[in-house]
């Protein structure tokens, strides 16, 4: 039973594997593709469910007993991750099917994409600091290779710096897990958590956890960590961009949550630094929003404001925090790409993403316009929707726990997110009609907006009937926020 | 889902339908299908009157988000369905005007239209009938949004962008701001529910977020209502469609903030920072708006300061009878209560006569093409029952009798007098303020009315100015401003008619304490009070406002009325200018482009990181003690790599650079060797020469590397911040080092060594380790291989064609 | 022996850090590279340089060295490699399409 946690990473990897061998044969890759993507959606959500009803589930890979192999834990927040982020990859390529054409789907497309999926499904599961070290380079490597193929110019020169950067990030983990096994001697997550339990997390183990903060926030595109990301993710085509956008900085956040919820969990200075530089990437982040006009980089700026709620509410931590970090994160993959969409999908019809070159767009295409004002409310957070919810939670915690500055901030920021979703909506979607080009006004962005439909529909649901989604992130922000729970179930003490 | 959910729902279904009902039947206007709706509400709402009358109130609950204290509470008592009439019954009127007012023609937007106005309708019901906090807030923000759709309705106006930006902009900061002081409330009574907030008072009254809460709260109120200094939206709001401006920003939403603080008036009534909000921010409203509808020349902007300024009346009228929260009621001191009253009055009172005058200026827009009054003149003969109307609106506004106008404003006058017998809150120092303000604002509001009936009845017929041939609108446009002038007659020669009805179970959900006290309330509106204070203020009003009227002349040329804008708008437009140069500048230092830029800042970042974690955690140690012996020729080695470090940076020839690095991999594995790692050294060894090999082969072709030309200032900052990394991260190292002699624990690593063998089968410990106890590494460590490789392959081989790029 | 090692490690990474702050292309990667060296030398000081003999079991020794740092240090000198030839030829690309490995010129579009 306990080898269902494997499934969503074994899948991906074997699939990715035979998906090179397909390589010339379109039709056969998207139909294994799909197939692939489904499978893991199914197996994820399978996992989720039994982890709900049977409790957090901890696989030893090879039966060497934890602390001594590699585990797989599959808890709520792993199995759930990794079943949104599933929902995702598929939403994206259906995305994908309608927009790239043939050379880039046979440049091996199909393998990197799965085996950037095995990297962001392993990074959520593994229960072990190196062994997440190899899914993140994993993901990584697939992530350089997806952002910088095609070969454009400036796509050139930004993904050097995004490789280089992240290279770099990647170097400092292996410096911070030697500094880390030097004080406690162990890799295994449950048993770092007992290790510095019994240590009392004092002196230099403070500073091994600022330096993995440093970490995790170069890829969570912490402020001031987040330089490689805003330009980057303009380059490569929407498709990517959203997968990115919705999936690469939340294994970051992910990674921050569980490292200051399990591993390092007892200094209160760590999480006023989390909640301090939470407020100053929501705040610094929309700014960059509020500055640009191109659709692409707003929504890649907004990435790096909404990482900073999510860290504000690991730093805030509380249980209702947590549960509010865990609601902003789904709510953020989901919408986060299909904004990205979006872009795709408005980019097709007027060959732009300059928002100043295009008006009107909502007396012709209106269903475009007004399926893209629905995910632009719900990321300012305007209720009834999924945006609302999460930072509405993230607020009584912050209150509750008496942090009102960084509360007025993220007010704040979520202010200068509506100014700046609205400006795309106004300046672009609303307007005289005026196209870059006379034939745009006829081009049919249906099947393009088919995709996105499940997300928007989850935003909503989200929203709406968040009840049930509450108690179940409440459920598992409980778990979290208690890390006996996970230790108990990987030592099997 | 009782049916009270269902009716403050329904619009939003009717919404969903709404476009399909406008695709099927093009030929009939879309308005028809929606009119029913409010209609039937209204009729339905009306048969609350008599429980409510009685001092009932109906409550439903359907639980929402329960865990976080969220019910969808409907609750009617008299405050709630006095707006639910309002809501409805100036809806119904709305909508028929609607149909007149926008033609169904071919390219017309109808579905848009009637979709945001029953968002707006459904909104609003749920603002004015919900108890619980989050609720309201929910459908307020949405009321914004309908408004900001409304607004921007013919979106290809440049103007209209505008107003619905800002609009949207101002409210919903008002909002998020509302939405703190909710969840502050939560915060200290652990509930949303208005009701039992209200009876906790006394115990958070004491609270420190009381007051913090209070004040956000009041920020969400005032922008929705317009008060001064956010009141610059709604005049550019006019841009709207006309039955929206007299739905949305005179009727009903910019009373969402007045109810809003009546509601909450059982909370915070007995604050004085309560009362001199109110009342301060009100009354300088009240003035400002009057003074600048005067100088209007647009029919509807007169009419949008108009409406700012009877906002701010009725806010002052709520803030202070407010002081009567402070008093003991059953004492018979219902002195203070006479300013509610006038406010709940006035404000039934505004939403028939503006709402007529905003139909009548639609009519006038639509019949002759324009609103600007100096191209109007002499339409009564031509428009004689729209200029009945007219007539009818303006002088209750003006305050004449018999009209309702006249009797909330005498009611108005004695709130105002009353104040200044006030023996709290200071009020004997300041009290006098608030009648002088007040009747200096009600000259100009005298003077605004009677430029906008006169002005545009009156006087030379100007056929040449005007864009079409003027004429009576049809009988359908007319219903809506006939029905409510009427009922500004009715209303004042028998205001009674609501006392009783009406006022009266407002009155106690504003006061509660008139019932709970036991105490005897009633009201009572009379026209004569003999000759007073107050009727003289009116008499001095007229005869003022009317030199003013008659000198507007000899004004007119005077700077002050040659401004028709706000001046507060140079604030809010400059603001934006100033947000996103300040946004774009913070941007650009930033994101430079520079890779050096980036990694600076992190570096500094990682560098200052470490060192004050090393030294506010007290970390750093030295452990001289635990350290293995050095020997010479390791000794050696190390200094050969130092010096082959620290050389690296000065070399400029490519070959030698790589081959220096490529050396320092060898010195690395020798290094392995000597500290007993023999695979490593092995696998070192190898990788390092492939590397090299790759290096050379590829920067054969890249130009010869050049002196760095930094200016020396970037010099020293990298050098700067090259050294704190090293220092920071060895003496992290190092006491990393020391804390793990001091505190030691049981590695895992002394499990493989004693079952590599029995366990695993094999003698080489690292081998075993990486084929089997940690075999997921090395299988993903393969797979970063093959990716790499597959990478290189698709980098070299693959060039992205045209513009496939979505 | 530790300390001198750690020592050398801070040099490592103080250099390596000089080298990514630079213009030219060719130094940031090697510095990149030379980080990596710095880092795989610091995991294994870090595990403790005690003399036990290398963690073969046909040795019979008293004591052996820590075999987990080796065989991690194993799987990160293979991805270093993996990722760092990437980036070489990454770097090799931009330099062919942009004629020029001055990252000052690759900034990239100015912004709008």
């Amino acid at each position: 039973m306990n080898n269902l946690v494997i499934l969503p990473i074994l899948i991906p990897f074997l699939m990715g594997v035979i998906l090179i061998f397909t390589n010339k044969r379109l039709s056969v890759s998207r139909t294994i593709s799909v197939l692939t993507a489904l499978a893991m959606l199914a197996s994820a959500s399978y996992l989720t469910y039994v982890v709900y009803t049977d409790g957090i589930m901890a696989l030893e890979l090879g039966n060497w007993e934890a602390p001594f192999g590699i585990v797989l834990v599959g808890d709520l927040l792993s199995s759930s991750l990794v079943a949104v982020s599933s929902l995702l990859a598929v939403s994206t390529l259906f995305f994908i099917f309608q927009t790239f054409d043939e050379e880039r789907e046979k440049a091996y497309f199909y393998p990197f994409f799965f085996f950037l999926m095995t990297g962001v499904n392993g990074s959520f599961l593994t229960g072990d600091l190196f062994n997440l070290f190899v899914f993140f380079e994993v993901m990584l490597l697939s992530s350089f290779i997806l952002i910088s193929m095609g070969g454009k110019k400036s796509q050139l020169s930004e993904s050097l710096k995004y490789v280089i950067i992240n290279t770099v990030s990647s170097l400092v983990f292996i410096i911070g897990i030697a500094y880390l096994y030097a004080v406690t001697g162990t890799l295994n997550m449950a048993d770092l958590s007992v290790k510095v339990a019994e240590l009392g997390q004092e002196g230099v183990l403070n500073v091994i956890a600022l330096v993995f903060l440093f970490i995790f926030g170069v890829k969570s595109a912490l402020f001031p960590l987040y330089y490689w990301l805003p330009k980057s993710y303009v380059e490569p085509p929407t498709a990517i961009a959203a997968l990115f956008g919705g999936l690469l900085t939340k294994v970051g956040v992910y990674t921050i949550l569980r490292t200051y919820t399990l591993i390092f969990n007892q200094s209160s200075e760590i999480y006023f630094i989390l909640i301090v530089l939470g407020g100053l990437t929501m705040f610094i982040g929309v700014l960059g929003a509020v500055s640009q006009f191109d659709f692409k980089r707003i929504l890649s700026v907004h990435i790096v404001s909404q990482v900073g709620y999510m860290i504000m509410g690991i730093g805030i931590n509380s249980t209702i925090a947590i549960a509010g970090v865990f609601y902003f994160l789904i709510h953020n993959i989901i919408v986060k790409s299909a904004l990205f969409f979006f872009a795709g999908a408005t980019e097709k019809v007027t060959g732009t993403s300059h928002l100043k070159k295009m008006s009107g767009l909502l007396k012709t295409h209106p269903y475009l316009g007004w399926t893209f004002f629905i995910a632009a409310i719900s990321l300012a957070g305007i209720p009834p929707l999924s945006g609302f919810v999460g930072k509405f939670i993230l607020i009584v915690a912050g209150f509750m726990e008496g942090n009102y500055f960084v509360i007025a901030v993220s007010l704040a920021t979520g202010l200068l997110t509506l100014f700046s979703m609205m400006k795309i909506f106004m300046t672009s979607f609303w307007g005289e009609v005026k196209l870059p080009k006379p034939e745009a006004e006829n081009v049919k962005v249906g099947s393009l907006i088919a995709p996105i439909v499940p997300l928007l529909i989850f935003t909503i649901v989200l929203g709406v009937a968040a009840e049930p989604f509450y108690q179940f992130s409440l459920e598992l922000a409980e778990q979290i926020i208690n890390p006996e729970h996970y230790v108990n179930s990987v030592l099997k003490e | 889902m009782s049916l009270l959910h269902l009716v403050v729902l329904a619009p939003f279904l009717l919404a969903i339908l709404i476009p399909f009902l406008y695709k099927k039947f093009r030929h009939i206007h879309t308005g028809w299908f929606v009119l029913g709706l409010p209609l039937v509400l209204f009729i339905y709402f009306l048969t609350f009157l008599p429980e409510i009358s009685g001092g009932g109130a109906v409550q439903e609950t359907v639980p929402w988000i329960p865990s976080l204290g969220i019910d969808f509470t409907v609750f009617v008592d008299g405050l709630g369905l006095l707006f639910a009439l309002l809501i409805t019954g100036i809806g119904t009127l709305v909508v028929l005007y609607s149909i007149y007012y926008i033609a169904n023609k071919k390219d017309e937007p109808l579905n848009n239209f009637y979709v945001y106005l029953l968002m707006f309708m459904g909104a609003m019901l749920g603002v004015v009938l919900s108890d619980n906090l989050m609720v309201v807030y929910v459908f307020w923000e949405t009321t914004s949004l309908a408004s900001m759709l409304l607004i921007g309705y013919w979106f290809h106006k440049e103007r209209s962008r505008y107003g619905a930006q800002k609009s949207m902009l101002i409210t919903v900061f008002g909002g998020f701001s509302m939405l703190a002081g909710f969840t502050l409330l939560y915060v200290m009574t652990e509930t949303f529910s208005i009701r039992e907030i209200i009876a906790q008072t006394d115990v958070i009254a004491s609270h420190e977020l009381f007051l913090p809460a209070m004040l956000l709260i009041l920020l969400g109120a005032f922008t929705k209502s317009a008060q001064f200094p956010f009141h610059i939206w709604l005049p550019d709001a006019m841009e709207a469609p006309t039955p929206v401006s007299a739905y949305l920003h005179s009727a009903t939403m910019v009373k969402a903030g007045i109810y809003l603080v009546a509601r909450m008036t059982p909370v915070f009534g007995g604050e004085p920072q309560w009362f001199w909000l109110l009342s301060g921010f009100g009354i300088f409203t009240l003035l400002w708006g009057s003074v600048s509808a005067v100088r209007q020349k647009d029919l509807k902007a007169i009419l949008a300061f108009s409406t700012i300024s009877q906002l701010g009346m009725i806010m002052t009228l709520l803030g202070l009878g407010s002081a009567a929260v402070h008093f003991d009621l059953a004492n018979g001191e219902t002195l203070y209560t006479t300013a509610i009253l006038a406010a709940v009055f006035h404000l039934i009172n505004h939403a028939t006569f503006k709402g007529s005058l905003f139909m009548v200026v639609g009519i006038v827009d639509h019949e002759t093409g324009t609103r600007d009054i100096r191209n109007l003149g002499g339409l009564m003969t031509l428009m004689p029952i729209t200029a009945t109307a007219a007539l009818i609106g303006t002088f209750s506004m003006a305050g004449l009798p018999p009209f309702n106008g006249f009797l909330s404003k005498e009611m108005f006058f004695t709130g105002v007098l009353n104040a200044t017998t006030l023996d709290l809150f200071n009020m004997q120092t300041w009290g006098l303020i608030f009648p002088v303000i007040a009747w200096i604002a009600s000259i100009f509001t005298f003077a605004y009315c009677m430029i906008m009936f006169f002005k545009t009845f009156t006087g030379k017929h100007q056929p040449e100015k005007l864009k079409k041939q003027a004429h009576e609108a049809p009988m359908g446009m007319l219903i809506g401003p006939v029905i409510l002038a009427s009922l500004v007659v009715v209303f004042g020669l028998f205001p009674n008619v609501l006392s009783y009805s009406i006022i009266e179970p407002v009155m106690r959900s504003i006061l509660p304490s008139l019932v709970s006290d036991g105490g005897e309330f009633y009201v009572n509106i009379y026209h004569w009070h003999g000759p007073n204070t107050e009727l003289m203020m009116t008499i001095g009003v007229v005869i003022f406002g009317s030199l003013v009227y008659l000198n507007l002349k000899r004004w007119q040329e005077a700077a002050f009325f040659l401004k028709e804008r706000d001046p507060l708008n140079w604030l809010y437009d400059n603001s934006l200018v100033w947000l996103i140069d300040g946004a774009t500048w913070v941007n650009d230092l930033q994101l430079t482009g520079r890779l050096r830029d980036y990694m600076a800042y992190m570096f500094v970042f990682f560098a200052g990181f470490m060192a004050w974690g090393l030294f506010y955690f007290d970390a750093i140690a030295i452990d001289l003690e635990n350290t293995a012996p050095i020997s010479t020729y390791i000794f050696v080695l190390v200094a050969v790599l130092i010096l082959a470090t620290i050389s690296i940076p000065f070399i400029n020839h490519r070959i030698t650079a790589i081959i220096v690095v490529g050396v320092i991999g060898f010195l690395l594995a020798l290094l392995f060797v000597v500290f007993r790692a023999p695979d490593l050294a092995l696998t070192q060894l190898l990788v390092e020469t492939v590397m090299v090999v790759m290096f050379l082969l590829v920067f054969y072709h890249l130009p010869e590397l050049k002196k760095e030309s930094f200016k020396p200032t970037m010099k020293i900052s990298n050098l700067a911040i090259s050294i704190a990394v090293g220092v920071f991260a060895s003496l992290t190292a190092l006491s990393a080092h020391a804390f793990s002699y001091e505190n030691p624990v049981d590695a895992i690593s002394n499990y493989f060594i004693e079952n590599a063998y029995t366990l695993a089968g094999g003698n080489n410990m690292v081998n075993v380790i990486l084929v089997d106890f940690r075999g997921l590494d090395t299988l993903l460590e393969v797979l970063v291989l093959a990716i790499a490789a597959l990478g290189i392959v698709v980098l070299v081989k693959y060039t992205a064609k045209g513009r496939e790029n979505l | 022996m530790e300390i001198i090692m750690i020592i050398a490690v801070g040099v490592i990474f103080s250099v390596a850090t000089y080298m990514l702050l630079t213009k030219s292309l060719l130094r940031v990667i090697l510095g990149v590279m030379l980080l990596s060296h710095g880092a795989h030398l610091l995991f294994l000081t870090m595990s403790g340089l005690k003399q036990g003999a290398p963690p073969l079991l046909g040795e019979e020794a008293a004591s052996y060295s820590d075999p987990l740092p080796q065989a991690l240090i194993l799987t990160a000198i293979v991805i270093s490699f993996g990722v760092t030839a990437f980036l070489l030829v990454l770097a090799y690309r931009t330099y062919k399409v942009h004629q020029t490995d001055d990252l000052e010129k690759l900034r990239g579009t100015a912004d709008e």
